[in-house]
């Protein structure tokens, strides 16, 4: 062996079969990249080419693109193109709208009954039917405890007859999901919910055929839809999605030939691409969106971009809140957290961080979801001293209290949270604050040990009921503190049998005002869209449940 | 040679083992539930919980998958040396598992991750191993000399500067000023791979990213280059060749250079190893998809199946490297003989 080794052919043998053996890693490595990306530009006359008429949409990487965990903002802009559901929000009127429904739901005098009648003709991509059974098995994916993870977005049918059997795997099916015939679906309830309609229009209540059941791996990678994009190859994890134009689509047919999801790691560098012009549409780096609206223009409404008003500034369905331990001794009293919120200059927070883009909290829910000043909380204004006066008149010493400030530190709260620290030194309050990593952090939530603690609340419907029942219900599972009042309780269970609109959102109104008056969570500001799009795109609507509107895009 | 070889891969088991129980055991001990993850801020209801635990085997489950509960109806942990077990049984049936937030298998990610980093990985080495050497020779040989002086300057510059922010800057050098300068006719993409929208040939995707990689260990190999290649060039051989009369040039490439390499190659080669192992930073300022981002956003989902899985990787993988580099010490200097026993030597 020594021998052989000696020998400086060996040595050459050596050297060069090393390095061919690199050589053909490195080939091995790119003909695996190069051919899942050149495989879709040229695969066929069937796919279109890829080209100018394409909008490149910046995406950070989704969770799921599969309809039956689509749970976030990113996942959803794909399962949005490529999927219908039988309603959708309107946000201009404020209602919900047929989309793969002929006609909105024919509802029983109980309110428990929904009917919805599809629209004919309408097909899969792949050609399949789209049916009543295909909303059904679509609908029961969302529910089923078999799926290799289940969904966690299952709570969106908890209202059905049925699905705490068939979630708790003891039944087969939903018993209140029924396809009575081919093109009607029939939906009852277990409880009247006024609401239904809104929650129907969730993007990921949509069809499925049956090639999800029969091959759920693919289908998690590359979905089969109903919408007027379909998708043309599976998705390139942290790369790209890319979508085309659905020929057979039953409704108007989009001007984009297709959508290329840009998958960027990170915000910033998609912004580069953005300035770079690869991207058509990204987020502005935080401090930078007066010089975008300078460069760029600012949107009329907040939400759809033209050429030369580019920058979007709407305000989403978005709360960044604080949630007060009521199992702490003075957070349990109601005069120390409403004058904790009075002593909060919400505007400072939001003209010194975010350049004034972003809305300070007035209540909850921002007011888009239903403008009555009912729904302004008294307590969100800043008063520091009627702050002051609340403490004194209850007889509470200021600097009896002592407050930890709990959040995540991987989500640049630090400055929001140094700036209530300062607010609330102003009125004696003294506050220390602790930061934890994401993952330690929810545990603490969930634990109950935290003193004041930030969350966030996105809203899945534009509508009160997502606001208050998740929130401040008893048992509501996002109620994080446990707040109980058994009157705010009964006033959105019977506010959700008014089938009249009108009633039911004074309902509503009157159940905000309570909890307002309770102070359970103090509410800080209203997220806001900080995007900007390409000055290519003639007109690109992001809507305020940050729900991109591809079918609607044109590129100049 | 090939005992030695056997018995290297023979010592992986105890090593894999080691590292792999040590992250099981982290899992426990690292706080931050996984499945309290996959929903974040919103609050899983109870029952979507346990069937999510029930799936990936967290809770005890019998053999047609109903949840298993104790005398107080509570659902049954499943022991972390029952899940370990599991994870190596399925190990040897090439299964990785199945990622807890995306509920697809890991393999297929690792699939699709790991070329990438693979690729970028062994451009940057060809340009650590061309660049780093040959300024390293230049440097030794033109001691004091302006180019002396040019490559200590580039490689103490290279070496304080962070990888993400030498990354931003040719981002923002060669991907923004040099496309405005030019008017839109050059310039080098900025973040990502190739895709059906590119604009630009697929080798310059490669630039950018590797030269970011490459850039802090082209320095070192560059310093470990001249520092050698001096301290060779003063050895009695040398001067023994020289007074042969042999010219500069053959005395570096037949004597001197081949001894001054192999601390050097030693260097490349473990740096290829770090270099296959993924590079979080590089890899996140220029939206790669490599192994390092997946297994550190893995890391803070508490996605244990995919960074056991990529972890499992990148071992076997360093593991190999480090073999290899160890036997290419036997081809460049004669006097080193692996696993040499007696009769052999």
């Amino acid at each position: 062996m020594a021998e052989f080794l000696n020998k400086p052919m060996g040595r050459r043998t050596f050297i060069g079969s090393a390095l061919a053996a690199s050589a053909l890693a490195a080939l091995a490595g790119c003909s695996g990249g190069n051919g899942e990306s050149s495989g879709s530009g040229d695969s066929g006359a069937a796919a279109p080419s890829v080209g100018e008429n394409y909008m490149s949409f910046y995406l950070s990487e989704p969770a799921y693109i599969d309809p039956y965990n689509g749970q976030e903002n990113q996942g959803m802009a794909v399962i949005h193109a490529c999927f219908d559901s039988l309603l959708t929000w309107d946000y201009n009127t404020n209602e919900a709208v047929p989309l793969a429904a002929a006609d909105l739901p024919a509802v029983s005098e109980d309110g428990l009954t929904y009917t919805f009648t599809l629209r004919e003709g309408m097909t899969f991509h792949n050609g399949d039917p789209v049916d009543a059974a295909s909303f059904k098995r679509g609908w029961e994916r969302v529910a089923s405890p078999a799926m290799a993870t289940p969904s966690d977005i299952c709570y969106h049918l908890a209202p059905i007859a049925g699905y705490d059997e068939f979630h708790a795997g003891d039944a087969d099916e939903i018993t209140g999901v029924v396809a009575v015939d081919d093109l009607t679906l029939q939906v009852t309830l277990s409880a009247p919910m006024a609401d239904f309609p809104a929650v129907v229009c969730h993007p990921s209540l949509v069809p499925v055929p049956q090639a999800a059941l029969d091959d759920p791996a693919s289908f998690l990678e590359q979905p089969i839809g109903n919408g007027a994009f379909k998708m043309d190859e599976p998705w390139q994890h942290n790369q790209y999605i890319l979508c085309s134009r659905f020929e057979d689509y039953y409704g108007e047919a989009p001007a984009l030939d297709g959508v290329y999801f840009s998958i960027q790691a990170d915000p910033d560098t998609a912004y580069r691409g953005f300035e770079s012009g690869d991207i058509d549409f990204a987020q502005v780096p935080l401090g930078q969106l007066e010089d975008n609206i300078e460069k760029y223009g600012e949107s009329e409404d907040g939400f759809t971009s033209t050429p030369g008003k580019q920058v979007m500034t709407g305000t989403e369905l978005s709360t960044y809140y604080l949630i007060p331990n009521l199992d702490d001794e003075n957070l349990a009293k109601k005069e120390v957290r409403q004058a904790i919120s009075l002593a909060i200059d919400r505007q400072a927070i939001v003209d010194t961080l975010y350049e004034g883009y972003r809305e300070p909290a007035n209540s909850i829910m921002p007011l888009s979801i239903d403008d009555n000043e009912r729904n302004i909380w008294e307590f969100c204004q800043y008063d520091p001293e009627r702050a002051k006066q609340i403490l004194a008149d209850a007889g509470i010493d200021p600097s009896t209290i002592k407050v930890t400030l709990d959040y995540n530190g991987d989500g640049g709260h630090e400055d929001i949270m140094s700036s209530i620290q300062a607010n609330l030194s102003e009125i004696g309050i003294e506050v220390t604050q602790n930061t934890l990593e994401w993952a330690a952090y929810l545990n603490s939530l969930s634990d109950g040990s935290y003193g004041l603690a930030r969350l966030g609340w996105t809203a899945d419907y534009p509508i009160p009921d997502n606001f208050l029942y998740p929130n401040f219900f008893s048992t509501a599972d996002n109620n994080y503190n446990g707040y109980n009042n058994p009157e705010v309780d009964a006033g959105i269970l019977a506010a959700r049998q008014i089938s009249d609109e009108e009633q039911r959102r004074q309902a509503y109104r009157e159940v905000c005002y309570t909890v307002g008056e309770d102070m359970p969570v103090i509410p800080i500001m209203f997220y806001a869209h900080n995007y900007v799009s390409s000055e290519r795109m003639a007109t690109f609507n992001y809507d305020p449940g940050t729900i991109p509107h591809f079918e609607t895009a044109e590129i100049a | 040679m090939f005992k030695y070889i056997a018995k290297r891969i023979l010592q992986f088991i105890p090593v894999f083992l080691g590292v792999t129980l040590i992250l099981f055991i982290m899992q426990n001990v690292v706080p931050g539930d996984p499945i309290k993850l996959i929903a974040g801020e919103r609050k899983l209801d109870e029952v979507t919980e346990r069937n999510i635990r029930a799936q990936h085997g967290l809770i005890k489950t019998d053999a047609d998958g109903n949840i298993i509960y104790d005398e107080n109806g509570d659902t049954i942990e499943t022991p972390m040396y029952e899940r370990y077990f599991t994870y190596l049984t399925d190990l040897l049936q090439g299964d990785l598992g199945t990622s807890y937030q995306r509920g697809t298998s890991v393999s297929s990610i690792i699939l699709q991750k790991y070329p990438y980093t693979v690729q970028i990985a062994i451009v940057g080495i060809i340009i650590e191993a061309i660049v780093g050497i040959g300024a390293g020779i230049i440097s030794a040989i033109k001691r004091y000399s302006f180019w002396d002086v040019l490559v200590t300057l580039v490689t103490s510059l290279l070496v304080a500067m962070p990888a993400f922010w030498l990354g931003m800057l040719l981002q923002l050098v060669f991907g923004i000023w040099l496309g405005n300068v030019t008017g839109g006719a050059f310039s080098f993409p900025i973040s990502g791979v190739a895709g059906p929208l590119a604009k630009y040939p697929d080798w310059m995707y490669y630039v950018l990213p590797a030269v970011t990689l490459a850039s802090v260990s082209t320095a070192y190999t560059a310093r470990i280059m001249r520092s050698q290649l001096l301290d060779v060039m003063n050895q009695d051989y040398i001067r023994t060749a020289r007074a042969k009369g042999l010219s500069k040039g053959a005395i570096i490439r037949k004597h001197a250079l081949k001894n001054a390499l192999i601390p050097v190659v030693t260097y490349v080669g473990m740096d290829f190893g770090a270099m296959l192992a993924g590079a979080i930073l590089t890899e996140t300022v220029f939206s790669w998809p490599g192994i390092g981002r997946e297994t550190y956003v893995a890391i803070t989902q508490r996605d244990w199946p995919i960074v056991m899985g990529s972890v499992t990787v990148i071992v076997f993988v360093v593991m190999i490297i480090n073999l290899i580099v160890d036997v290419s010490y036997a081809f460049l200097d004669p006097r080193i003989r692996l696993g040499s026993s007696k009769n052999e030597g």
